[in-house]
């Protein structure tokens, strides 16, 4: 035997097979590029002078491990049609007298060819791409960039240990299970009679049972605090549920069509339906993947997109005008008229002093405090809040005089004492009367629907509710006294200043470092008389969310990509592996007397089920997803919910799109198997 | 009246590149009476295959004429092909041809259902021919569930459902047991009895000594033809014999 035996095998098995191999080449590639933007991403310099690198680095670095994890699973499943293609092959060779010893080593030179191609193939290609990576997320982060092309040391090694370790693991896994069979069983593993599916009942009505629960709580959830909680519960639920209904629940269907004898003898559905049964049997838990897939994909794409695009919007929300400054006050006295102005007077004296003339101002004072309502009631103190479902009922609620929020708002409101108007913000509460325990009650005299942008309000993950009260002096007298058991007063009083300049953003910057120095003094403080003063930006606040956005949104993309990449090829094996299945099936029927027009309808139906079956149901799941997403959005300032539909209908016609152009590339390799068999004959 | 005539078939292979060219059929002429019930025999690469093929409309041929009922096979138009072979042909091949996604019952049923025909009018099709063939109870079973010889009755009866002015069978007994063989042999018989055409290539000398007239063809030709006239099976068997080892030997003295 000459030495270069093996590897020569090696290389003609896969030549041999390209049909497999190939896809298997190009999904290793794509997988070792992915991985290696990545790693490059989160290793780069170029991040340093991003602002928020810290947060960055680490999203990327999860976004590597998920990639790396994500790519060893798949790469199993990918294997595994592989090897179930060859091992006719390798009992042929066993039977021609190479033991198993041999044959091991056949195929860790086949792993070793195939790792080689598809590791240098994916490190090129991930050089060449990380720059446009680089600079398209620089792009996104509204950075400068630079063009000199760089390759990150780290990255490069990191991608040879992670696949080196994958596909030894994979090479481990072909042998043993070759190791355990027979020379007989692998010669005959393809053609393994098998049994008509029964389909379970009670698994298939399990699984349809789990997605309407899961739906169910998707479309019910309110508040943003329990849907985050419910979330995950309900993403299981739909996961373990569209196993189920995927793997028995179609089987069942196909079942009761069979049963349905006007329906199934039909030239169109008997042989649809009944090899439908089969495929669904084999291919369930594929479908399944694929669907998860897809609406991870869709998930991903619509909420990153969205975030990114409606990221001016929550700018907006959590920071309503350029400049905005909020004086913690310490007594409820501090609200009198004439200290509100003296407040005033400090700031304007501060901003005339730089020339600066504030535009679109608003101020009110504002007192806040966190509670779990029960019915009207309205607990404040801490200690009588232990249940934990209490978590639902729990609001920020604030309060506004009624002097400033007419002024705000140009209205003409009037208020008896004990009397409130209310605004509610992500929330539909309404009560006729609402009373603090230990402390006041108000009538509810009406509802109110806007209030300009708070952001304590609007950065909370509570849902809030928002009372006009006739004057805070002495309307929270009771309320304020309310403490927690460490004696720290519930209460938070501020006074909300904040301001348009109409300077250039640099000036803004610059005004916004000033206010922050001179205001944070202790002397001013002492001197004006407020606890403290939290100064923000509007400009300031936008390089830290555009990174982190920007970035969220990016991750979005790569790992949508990936995942795409996944279910692309689950599809194209699946459609291969049947083809060769089906190959003598539709042989037969030709013989049989079916017309090559009827063979190719008969495809074509059971290839579109098994096609957008998954993709319509992924589509479900992401209208429930969307109900769901929509309040999560909320935590992170975003309301709008249009963008939301929009971003979610533009997901879906990408993927659809691109689903269909996967479709026609596999059906049209599907059909030259199917149609070989002919030939072959 | 004949119901199959077979005049000067000719077929040449060649392989892709026009190089090799192998003639299958030279000249192959014969026809078929109704209800007659025809052998065909040859050894292997006599061309049994390429004439059954031809026959069955699966290939076409170089030369020559297929007329089926007054009907020129070689010139039904490639898209009525199935469906003509559908309406007029029935096939029982060597490895049953079952399709292992449906019951028995079903694959009886794929003709009919092909020809757009209602579950009732099929069922009553079926019970009187899956009661002569002995199957009734198997219908519900599945190919992998019954014995080669229980799938090849129900290949016959998918053959036979739709009424067809010709059974052609291939090798029918090549993959069944000596009991199922007779079985099947004796259905063979009685099938034709009642009037139905059979042409069977084989080359079990037992399966040929049940028809009423028996083709040998040998290098692509009709060489010889044995009429059963009143001749019990055995006598028959003994003259196929004879005849199968002046083939083989050519005829030479040794």
């Amino acid at each position: 035997m000459k030495i270069g035996f093996y590897p020569r095998l090696a290389a003609d098995g896969i030549r041999k097979n390209k049909r497999m191999f190939l896809p298997f080449i190009l999904t290793c590639t794509g997988m070792v590029m992915m991985f290696y933007i990545i790693m490059y991403l989160a290793a780069g310099s170029f991040l340093d002078s991003v602002f928020g690198e810290e947060t960055l680095r680490q999203f990327f670095a999860l976004g590597s491990w998920v990639i790396a994890v994500f790519a060893a699973i798949f790469l199993f499943y990918t294997n595994s049609f592989l090897i179930r293609r060859r091992k006719k092959e390798f009992g042929l060779y066993n039977i021609l007298g190479m033991g198993k010893r041999n044959i091991a080593r056949v195929l860790f030179w086949e792993t070793l060819i195939v790792a080689g191609i598809s590791v240098t193939g994916g490190l090129i290609l991930g050089v060449s791409f990380s720059k446009f990576a680089e600079l398209g997320m620089l792009n996104l982060l509204h950075q400068k960039v630079s063009y000199d092309l760089s390759v990150s040391g780290v990255a490069v090694l990191r991608s040879l240990e992670v696949f080196g370790v994958i596909f030894l693991l994979l090479l481990l896994n072909s042998i043993r299970q070759v190791r355990f069979s027979t020379a007989v069983s692998l010669l005959r593993s393809e053609n393994t009679g098998e049994k008509p599916p029964k389909g379970n009942w009670l698994f298939g009505l399990l699984g349809v049972a789990l997605l309407a629960a899961a739906y169910y709580l998707a479309a019910t959830i309110e508040d943003p605090v329990s849907a985050l909680v419910v979330f995950f519960g309900a993403v299981i639920m739909v996961i373990c549920g569209t196993y189920l209904v995927m793997i028995s629940g179609s089987v069942l269907f196909c079942r009761l069509l069979q049963k349905k004898k006007s329906y199934y003898y039909k030239p169109n559905h008997f042989v649809s339906v009944s090899s439908m049964v089969y495929r669904m049997k084999r291919n369930g838990a594929g479908l399944a993947s694929i669907c998860i897939l897809a609406t991870m994909v869709l998930v991903m794409m619509a909420s990153t997109t969205c975030l990114y695009v409606g990221e001016e919007d929550v700018i907006h929300y959590r920071y309503p005008r350029e400049i905005n400054l909020s004086f913690q006050l310490r007594e409820l006295s501090d609200f009198s008229d004439e200290h509100t102005e003296e407040l005033r007077g400090a700031v304007a004296k501060e901003l005339d002093a730089r020339s600066v003339s504030p535009k679109n101002a608003s101020f009110y004072r504002y007192a806040s405090l966190y509670g779990v309502v029960v019915g009207e009631v309205v607990e404040i103190n801490s200690a009588m809040i232990s249940d934990v479902d209490s978590i639902q009922n729990s609001y920020l609620i604030s309060f506004v005089p009624l002097a400033d929020y007419n002024a705000m708002m140009g209205t003409n409101e009037t208020l008896n004492d004990g009397e409130a108007l209310l605004y509610s913000y992500r929330t539909d509460f309404y009560q006729e009367r609402l009373t603090f325990r230990d402390g006041e009650s108000f009538k509810i005299k009406k509802k109110i629907d806007g209030f300009v942008e708070n952001g304590d309000i609007a950065m909370d993950v509570l849902s809030s509710l928002l009372l006009v009260v006739p004057d805070l002096e002495t309307s929270l007298k009771q309320v304020e006294s309310v403490a927690d058991y460490n004696g720290n007063r519930m209460l938070r009083m501020k006074w909300n200043y904040n301001f348009d300049t109409g300077l250039s953003p640099a000036d803004q910057i610059s005004l916004y470092h000033e206010l922050r120095e001179t205001l944070r003094t202790p002397e001013s403080s002492e001197q004006i008389g407020y606890a403290s003063v939290s100064v923000s930006s509007q400009e300031f606040e936008k390089s830290d969310f555009y990174s982190l956005f920007g970035s969220l949104f990016y991750l979005g993309i790569i790992l949508s990509l990936v995942f795409l990449l996944a279910a692309v090829l689950i599809i194209y094996y699946k459609q291969i592996s049947e083809g060769y299945e089906d190959q003598a099936r539709f042989a037969i029927m030709q013989k049989v007397g079916m017309t090559k027009r009827e063979i190719r309808k008969s495809i074509n139906s059971q290839l579109l089920t098994v096609f957008f079956f998954p993709l319509a149901l992924a589509a479900l799941h992401m209208c429930f997803a969307f109900l769901i997403i929509r309040r999560l959005l909320l935590v992170f300032n975003l309301n709008n919910v249009l963008l939301f539909a929009g971003t979610t209908a533009a997901s879906l016609l990408v993927f659809a799109l691109f689903y269909a152009l996967v479709y026609r590339l596999t059906s049209g390799a599907y059909y030259k198997i199917v149609s070989d068999a002919r030939e072959e004959k | 009246m004949s119901i199959l005539e077979v005049q000067g078939l000719r077929k040449v292979y060649s392989s892709r590149l026009g190089g090799n060219r192998v003639e299958a059929l030279k000249n192959v002429s014969f026809s078929v009476e109704a209800g007659e019930y025809v052998a065909i025999m040859g050894e292997s690469g006599s061309g049994k295959t390429t004439l059954l093929n031809i026959l069955a409309a699966l290939d076409k041929p170089t030369a020559g004429r297929v007329i089926l009922d007054g009907r020129d096979l070689t010139e039904v138009k490639e898209s009525a092909v199935a469906a003509f072979r559908r309406d007029n042909l029935g096939f029982v091949f060597q490895d049953f041809n079952l399709l292992d996604t449906f019951t028995l019952e079903d694959n009886i049923y794929l003709p009919l259902v092909l020809a757009g025909k209602t579950y009732r009018e099929m069922r009553e099709r079926l019970l009187p021919i899956a009661g002569k063939l002995g199957i009734t109870d198997l219908l519900k079973k599945y190919p992998y569930e019954v014995s080669g010889g229980q799938k090849q009755r129900a290949a016959v009866a998918r053959a036979m459902i739709t009424n067809p002015k010709l059974i052609l069978a291939d090798e029918p007994t090549g993959a069944l047991d000596s009991r199922s063989t007779d079985e099947l042999l004796r259905l063979f018989a009685e099938v034709n009895g009642m009037g139905q055409t059979i042409l069977m290539v084989t080359h079990s000398v037992k399966a040929a000594s049940v028809s009423g007239r028996v083709l040998f063809i040998k290098d692509g030709e009709v060489f010889h033809q044995i009429y059963r006239g009143g001749d019990t099976d055995e006598v028959l068997y003994q003259k196929i014999n004879d005849t199968l080892t002046l083939l083989a030997t050519g005829g030479m003295k040794r």
